[in-house]
C-alpha cells in the first residue's frame, strides 16, 4: 500500500509564496486596478515573503539535522528536496527576480494595464527555476524547467509594437521548446537505463551496477546535458541568445537572461554531481569540451558585436563556458559554482539595466554608438557599467575576480589544468571587449544629448549590484563560507 | 605597519573622493599630502629595517579564507625594501609635478594614490594570491592614467599596455593556481604563501613550464625584447606621472618579480634558463640602446633607453653572481631615479613647449640655464658616470657577470658607450647651440616647485654614487640569501669571483 503523502509546509512555502503572489497580483489588478507600479511593489513583496519563506526552510533544515524534528529533507515521496543548495538557490532566484522588477520597472510600469501580466510571468517565471532546483525528480526537474521556460517565452514577445520583440519571442520559443523536447528524451533514456527517475534511486543504483554497455545511460545523461546547456547559452547551443536578448524588452532582458543561467546550472550542477557521480570521468571531458567551445567562441564573437545587448550575449556565452569550467570539478566545484552563479548572474541584471536606462525600456536593439560619451551624459550610468564590466571580466578587487579564481582552482584540483589555461587565455580576450565599452564611454564624444532618466528603483539596482560587485571583490569570505556550505545532500 | 603602508593611501583616494569637485585648486596639495603619510612611514621602515638580516621582516600574517589557504601575509626584505621606499617617494614628487593636467583633475589624483597602494602592495605581498591581486589591480588605475590624460593615440596605448600585461598575467595566474595545487598536494594543506610554496618539490619538467609562465609575465612587463613594444607607445602617450611611475616602478615589477619568484621559487629552472634570458637581456640591450639614438621623440628616446638599462638588470639577474644580482637590485633603483627624473624634465619642456621633438629645440642650454643644467646631471648619471649613481648598478653588474657570463658581458658593456652616444646626442641637439627657433627663445626657466619637485631625485643621484652602502646593505644579504638557496637546491656553483665581496675588494682596489 502506498503511504499518504505527507504534507511538508517547509518545503512547499517558498513556492507556494511566489505561485499564490503571483494569481493575488492577477486578481488585484482586475479588482482594483491600482496604478501598475503598485503591483510591481506587491512583486517585490511576494519575493521578500519568497527569501523569508526560504530562510524558514533553512531554520527548519537545521533543526531537523539537529534532531530537533522529525521529518525527512525529500518530502512528498522524493519530489522535492529540501537542502542547503536548493536554499541558497531560491534565495538567489528571489534577489535576482527582485533586482530584475526594478531594473525593469519603467517597462511595467509603461504596459498600463498589462502590467499584470508581465509581472505574474516573472514571479511565475521565478518560481519554475525554483521547482527546478529544489527537486531530486527528473520529470518535475522538466516541469519547473517548463514553468520558467515558458513564462520567459511570452516577457520576451512583450513589446508588440515592435518587430524585434515579436521575433525574439517566436525564434526563444521554438528553440526552446526543441531543448525542452531534447532534455525530455534524456529524462526517458536514462529512464529506461536505471528505471527510475529519481536522482538518489539512480545514484544508488549506479553505484551498485556497473552496465557493461551504457550506450542508452551515456546517450540519456548527453541529452540531458545538451537540454540544459542550450538553456544556459553553451556554446555550440548559444545560437538563439543574442537575437532573443536583443529584441526583448530591454528592461526585463536581465532577468531572462540570469534567471535561466540560475535554473539551468544549478539542475546541471545536481545531476551531474548526484546521480551520475560514478560517470564523472565520462561526462568531465564532455563538459570540458562545451566549456572550452562556450569560451572561445563567447569571447572571440563579442568583439565583433557592435550592439550593446549582443556583445553582452555572447560574454554570457563565455560565461557559461567558465561556469563549466567549475563544472568539470564535479561536487567540489559546487560552492565556487554558486559564487560565480551569484556574482555574475547580479552583475548581468545590473548591466541590463543600464542597458534599459540607456535605450529605452520597452526598445529593442542598443547599439554601441550610444554608449558614446555616456560618462558625460550620466556619469552615474557611466560608473557602474564600468565596474560592472571590470567585475564580469573577473579584474581583482570586484568578486569576478574570486569567483573566476574560485572555479579555475577547482578545475585545476579536478587535472584540469589545460582547461584553466584555455580559461585564463579566454578571459584575456574578454577583457578587450569590456575595455572597448569602458573606452566608448569614457573617452569618445556623445552623438546624442537626451537626457537620460534614472528611476528609484533602477538607482536602487544600480547601487544594489554595484557595491555587491566591490564588496564580494574586497571581502568574498563571508559570501565564499555561505555557498561553500550550499552543497546538495 | 606593512599593512598601514598599503592603507594610507587607499584612504588617502577614498578621502578625495569626499572632497566636492569644484574645488579643484585643492586636489593637488591634498594629493601630495596624503601621499607624505606614506613617504613618511615608508622611511621609517627603512631606517627600522635590521641590516644584515636575510629573511623578512615585520611579517605580518592572517589567516583570510582558510578552505583555499588564502592568507594576508605581507613582509619586507632587501628585496623589496628599496622598491617600497621608491614608490613612496615618487608619488609626491610626481603629483606634485603635474599641474599641467586640468580635467577631472580629482580622479587624476585619486588613481594615482590607487596606483601607490597597488604598487606597494605588490612589493609587500607575500601570498602569492594577494601579490596577483596587486599586481593585476594597478594595471586599472595606470589604464586610467594612460588613457584619460594621454596624449592623441592614448587610448590604443592604454588598451595595447592592459591586454599586453593582461596576457602575461594570464598565464601567471595559471602557474600560480597550478604551483599552490601541487602545494597542497604534498603538504594536505591549501596554501598560496611564498613561504610554503618554496617547499613544493617540483619534477623539472613541470618546473620549467611555471617557470615560463612567470617568466613571460615578468619579461612582458620589464620589458624584455621582443615583448616591449608596448612601453613606447605607453610612454610617449602617457601623461609625465603616468610615464614616471611606469619607467620607475611599474617595470620594476618584472625584475622583482623575476628574482623573486623565477628565481626564489625555481631554482633549477632558473639555471637552465640563464642562456635563454641571457640571450634576450643582451639582446635588449643593444637593440634599445641603437633604437634610441635614432628617436625623434624625447620620450620614445628615454623609453627605449630603459629597455636597454633594464636589461642590464636582467643580465645582472640571471648571471647568478651577487655581484650581478645585487648590482641589478641597485640598478632597478638607481634606474627608476634618473629615468623619474628624465620624464619629469621631458615633462616640464612638453608644458612649455607642447612638443617632445627633439628637433624643435635648439639652443635651449642658454635660455634655460638651470633646466639645461640639471637634464645633463641627470644624463651623466643615467649613462652612468662615476660619482653618480647609475655608475655603482652598471658597472656591479659588468663585474658581477663577467665571471659567469663573459661573452654576454662584454657585448653588454657596448650598452654603456650606447648610451652615451644617444644621450649626449640628445643633449647637444636639444641644448647646445643657439636657440634660432623663436618660440624657445622666451622659454622660461624652472620654478621653484620644479627645482623642488627635482630636489631630491638629484640628491639621491649624488648620494647613491657616492654612498651607495645604504643600498648595498640592505639588498645584499637578501640577495646572497636567494643564490644560497640555489646553490643548496641544484649542482650550480656560483663562480668565483663571483660574491660580492670579491667585487667590492676589486671596487676599492681602483
Amino acid at each position: 500500500m502506498i503511504p499518504p503523502p505527507e504534507i511538508n509546509w517547509f518545503a512547499l512555502l517558498p513556492l507556494l509564496v511566489l505561485g499564490l503572489g503571483a494569481a493575488a497580483v492577477l486578481l488585484v489588478d482586475v479588482q482594483m486596478k491600482p496604478h501598475p507600479k503598485w503591483l510591481v511593489r506587491m512583486a517585490a513583496a511576494v519575493l521578500l515573503a519568497t527569501a523569508a519563506g526560504a530562510l524558514l526552510q533553512g531554520w527548519w533544515l537545521r533543526r531537523l539535522e539537529a534532531g530537533e524534528t522529525v521529518g525527512t529533507p525529500l518530502p512528498f515521496s522524493g519530489f522535492l528536496i529540501v537542502d542547503r543548495y536548493a536554499i541558497f538557490g531560491t534565495l538567489l532566484l528571489a534577489a535576482i527576480a527582485l533586482l530584475g522588477l526594478g531594473a525593469g520597472q519603467r517597462f511595467i510600469v509603461s504596459l498600463g494595464r498589462r502590467a499584470a501580466e508581465a509581472i505574474a510571468l516573472v514571479l511565475l517565471s521565478t518560481s519554475g527555476f525554483m521547482l527546478m532546483l529544489s527537486t531530486p525528480q527528473l520529470v518535475m526537474m522538466f516541469l519547473g524547467l517548463e514553468i520558467g521556460s515558458i513564462s520567459l517565452y511570452v516577457v520576451a514577445g512583450f513589446s508588440r509594437q515592435e518587430r524585434q520583440s515579436e521575433e525574439a519571442a517566436i525564434k526563444y520559443f521554438l528553440l526552446g521548446s526543441f531543448a525542452s523536447a531534447i532534455f525530455i528524451y534524456g529524462v526517458a533514456l536514462v529512464y529506461a537505463a536505471t528505471g527510475s527517475l529519481q536522482l538518489f534511486e539512480q545514484q544508488e543504483l549506479l553505484s551498485r551496477v556497473a552496465f557493461v554497455k551504457p550506450g542508452v545511460l551515456l546517450i540519456g545523461l548527453a541529452l540531458l546535458i545538451v537540454g540544459l546547456a542550450f538553456k544556459v547559452t553553451a556554446a555550440p547551443f548559444h545560437g538563439w541568445a543574442p537575437d532573443v536578448y536583443q529584441g526583448a524588452p530591454a528592461g526585463m532582458v536581465g532577468f531572462m537572461a540570469a534567471a535561466a543561467k540560475v535554473g539551468g546550472f544549478a539542475a546541471l550542477a545536481r545531476i551531474l554531481a548526484t546521480a551520475f557521480e560514478g560517470y564523472i570521468e565520462t561526462w568531465a571531458t564532455v563538459v570540458a569540451g562545451i566549456a572550452v567551445l562556450s569560451m572561445i567562441v563567447g569571447s572571440f564573437l563579442a568583439v565583433v558585436q557592435s550592439d550593446f545587448r549582443r556583445l553582452l550575449a555572447y560574454s554570457g556565452v563565455a560565461h557559461a563556458g567558465f561556469i563549466l569550467t567549475g563544472i568539470v570539478a564535479g561536487e567540489a566545484g559546487i560552492g565556487s559554482i554558486w559564487f560565480y552563479l551569484a556574482v555574475y548572474t547580479v552583475q548581468l541584471v545590473g548591466a541590463y539595466a543600464v542597458v534599459a536606462a540607456v535605450s529605452g525600456a520597452s526598445s529593442a536593439g542598443s547599439p554601441l554608438a550610444s554608449y558614446a560619451g555616456l560618462a558625460k551624459r550620466q556619469p552615474m550610468l557611466a560608473h557602474a557599467l564600468t565596474v560592472l564590466l571590470l567585475g564580469m571580466a573577473g579584474i581583482p578587487l570586484t568578486s569576478g575576480f574570486i569567483a573566476k579564481f574560485g572555479v579555475f582552482q577547482d578545475a585545476f584540483r579536478a587535472g584540469f589544468g589545460w582547461l584553466v589555461v584555455v580559461a585564463l587565455l579566454a578571459s584575456v580576450v574578454s577583457f578587450f571587449i569590456y575595455l572597448r565599452v569602458i573606452v566608448t564611454m569614457y573617452m569618445e564624444e556623445p552623438l546624442e544629448d537626451r537626457v537620460l532618466v534614472l528611476t528609484v528603483p533602477l538607482r536602487l539596482v544600480l547601487w544594489t549590484t554595484l557595491a555587491m560587485t566591490v564588496v564580494f571583490g574586497l571581502f568574498p569570505v563571508p559570501l565564499l563560507r555561505l555557498t561553500a556550505i550550499s552543497l546538495p545532500l | 605597519m606593512l599593512t598601514a603602508l598599503i592603507l594610507l593611501p587607499a584612504i588617502g583616494a577614498v578621502l578625495i573622493a569626499l572632497v566636492p569637485g569644484r574645488r579643484r585648486e585643492l586636489f593637488l596639495p591634498l594629493g601630495v599630502t596624503m601621499s607624505i603619510g606614506p613617504l613618511a612611514l615608508a622611511a621609517f621602515v627603512f631606517t627600522s629595517f635590521v641590516t644584515g638580516e636575510p629573511g623578512f621582516q615585520m611579517v605580518e600574517r592572517e589567516v583570510w579564507y582558510e578552505p583555499w589557504g588564502l592568507s594576508w601575509y605581507l613582509g619586507i626584505d632587501g628585496i623589496s625594501l628599496p622598491l617600497v621606499a621608491l614608490t613612496a617617494l615618487l608619488v609626491p614628487i610626481v603629483l606634485a609635478a603635474s599641474t599641467a593636467i586640468t580635467h577631472r583633475l580629482k580622479e587624476f589624483v585619486m588613481y594615482t594614490l590607487l596606483l601607490e597602494a597597488g604598487l606597494i602592495g605588490v612589493f609587500l605581498a607575500l601570498d602569492l594570491f594577494l601579490f596577483f591581486v596587486f599586481f593585476e589591480a594597478i594595471l586599472i588605475p595606470m589604464y586610467f592614467i594612460i588613457g584619460i590624460w594621454g596624449g592623441e593615440r592614448r587610448i590604443y596605448a592604454a588598451i595595447k599596455f592592459f591586454l599586453y600585461t593582461a596576457f602575461g598575467s594570464a598565464l601567471m595566474l595559471a602557474a600560480i593556481i597550478g604551483l599552490a595545487v601541487l602545494s597542497s598536494r604534498q603538504t594536505g594543506v591549501p596554501s598560496f604563501a611564498y613561504t610554503d610554496l618554496l617547499d613544493v618539490s617540483l619534477n623539472p619538467t613541470t618546473a620549467r613550464w611555471l617557470f615560463g609562465a612567470f617568466a613571460l609575465a615578468f619579461a612582458i612587463k620589464v620589458p624584455m625584447f621582443p615583448l616591449h613594444t608596448w612601453l613606447p607607445d605607453a610612454h610617449v602617450e602617457a601623461p609625465t606621472a603616468g610615464s614616471v611611475l611606469l619607467a620607475a616602478v611599474l617595470l620594476k615589477l618584472g625584475t622583482y618579480g623575476l628574482v623573486r619568484f623565477n628565481l626564489g621559487l625555481f631554482p633549477q629552472a632558473s639555471v637552465d634558463f640563464v642562456p635563454v634570458m641571457a640571450v634576450l637581456a643582451v639582446i635588449g640591450i643593444v637593440y634599445g640602446a641603437v633604437v634610441a639614438i635614432v628617436q625623434p621623440d624625447l620620450k620614445k628616446l628615454v623609453a627605449y633607453s630603459s629597455v636597454s638599462h633594464l636589461g642590464f638588470i636582467v643580465l645582472g639577474t640571471f648571471a647568478l653572481t651577487s655581484g650581478g644580482l645585487v648590482g641589478g637590485l641597485v640598478q632597478n633603483i638607481n634606474h627608476g631615479i634618473t629615468t623619474g627624473a628624465l620624464f619629469l624634465l621631458v615633462g616640464m619642456i612638453y608644458d612649455r613647449r607642447h612638443t617632445k621633438k627633439i628637433a624643435d629645440f635648439g639652443g635651449l642650454a642658454q635660455v634655460m640655464p638651470i633646466f639645461a643644467g640639471l637634464f645633463l646631471f641627470t644624463t651623466f648619471a643615467s649613462i652612468g658616470l662615476p660619482g653618480l649613481n647609475g655608475f655603482i648598478g652598471e658597472f656591479m653588474v659588468l663585474i658581477g657577470s663577467f665571471p659567469s657570463l663573459p661573452i654576454y658581458t662584454i657585448i653588454a658593456a657596448s650598452g654603456v658607450v650606447l648610451a652615451a652616444i644617444y644621450l649626449l646626442w640628445a643633449y647637444e641637439r636639444a641644448f647646445t647651440g643657439v636657440p634660432d627657433k623663436p618660440e624657445n627663445q622666451a622659454l622660461l626657466d624652472l620654478n621653484l616647485r620644479e627645482k623642488l619637485v627635482l630636489a631630491p631625485l638629484v640628491i639621491l643621484m649624488l648620494l647613491l654614487g657616492l654612498y651607495p652602502k645604504v643600498l648595498l646593505d640592505r639588498v645584499q644579504p637578501s640577495a646572497e640569501a636567494i643564490l644560497d638557496r640555489i646553490e643548496a637546491t641544484t649542482n650550480y656553483v656560483v663562480p668565483e669571483p663571483g660574491r660580492l665581496e670579491h667585487v667590492l675588494l676589486m671596487e676599492e682596489g681602483e
